[in-house]
């Protein structure tokens, strides 16, 4: 049986938001175009990193992008209320060498835990964590992104 | 230049925070949230936000990253973990900060780890997080 919220909507059954644990992204490949490096890095102020260098805060979308799924199906994967019934618990990047332009990257990435939780005044809300790993065309892991949001329910 | 625990890294500003920026932003990510390119979807909320809309996690994330840079230069950053207790809004006039709070051990030399953070003179703290660098040539433990 689906659980009522405050207001009598249902939120989605605790049980299917657990059984997204795990569920793994189809995997892929995703280039950074230098447009796209040039257009990312002037959206944070700053100037273009020099000797094709991308800006790190590729690693949110690239990820994404390159293990074939989007930002919309990371919603509808946890069952959002709405697009604006997420909200950021976190971010870890992990650069074990930094992103470069026109490099092709394959990225894999998974459900790493998926819970159902309640705040301190009890409203619930779910609690989806996303890992993504990025391999250079030589194989190696290049960065490892673990992205944490709240799927809240009838909070807004 | 010498830097110890407890130092704190040069800041860097941005000023404004810009709604265009915001837009391109959304169309690079593919990010359908309306809250980063309608204003109107803001004001609807009952957050008490206004029409101002709200700048993507990355973006605000990419303050830090800037500020990193700027002190231990393009490629330095190992690791950043960030939390979002506040949204960042267009018009805000947001500073990056941090502070070393330790330097790491033989298995990662000539790196340190720093507290960092995004504020904002009215609402304070807007991002908070940690960070893993490596120290240019130059910049020493001391």
């Amino acid at each position: 049986m689906n659980l009522e919220t405050k207001s009598g909507k249902l939120a989605p059954e605790k049980a299917d938001i657990e059984a997204i644990s795990g569920h793994q992204f189809p995997g892929g490949h995703y280039r950074i175009a230098h447009w796209e490096n040039t257009l990312l890095t002037a959206c944070t102020g700053a100037d273009l990193l020099s000797d094709g260098l991308a800006h790190p805060i590729a690693l949110f979308h690239l990820p994404i992008v390159g293990s074939g799924t989007s930002i919309a199906e990371l919603f509808a994967l946890g069952q959002a209320e709405s697009d604006l019934s997420i909200m950021i618990e976190s971010y870890d990047w992990e650069f074990f060498q930094s992103l470069r332009e026109e490099t092709d990257y394959k990225v894999a990435g998974q459900v790493a835990s998926a819970r159902r939780c309640q705040d301190a005044v009890g409203n619930i809300y779910d609690r989806i964590q996303f890992c993504f790993e990025v391999f250079d065309p030589g194989q190696e892991l290049a960065a490892r992104s673990t992205i944490t949001w709240h799927y809240t329910r009838d909070t807004l | 230049m010498n830097y110890t625990v407890g130092s704190e890294l040069p800041e860097w500003v941005m000023d404004p925070v810009s709604a265009e920026r915001m837009r391109t932003m959304a169309a690079i990510l593919r990010d359908p949230n309306p809250l980063h390119w309608d204003r109107d979807a803001v004001a609807a909320l009952p957050l008490g936000l206004g029409r101002r809309t709200i700048n993507q996690g990355p973006l605000g994330l990419g303050y830090i990253v800037n500020m990193l840079h700027a002190w231990a230069g393009a490629g330095c950053i190992r690791r950043i973990v960030m939390r979002f207790p506040q949204v960042v809004l267009d018009g805000d006039r947001v500073t990056a900060r941090g502070v070393i709070t330790r330097f790491c051990d033989e298995q990662c030399t000539g790196q340190a780890v720093c507290d960092v953070w995004l504020e904002n003179a009215e609402r304070g703290v807007l991002l908070e997080g940690t960070a893993r660098v490596v120290l240019p040539q130059g910049i020493h433990e001391s």
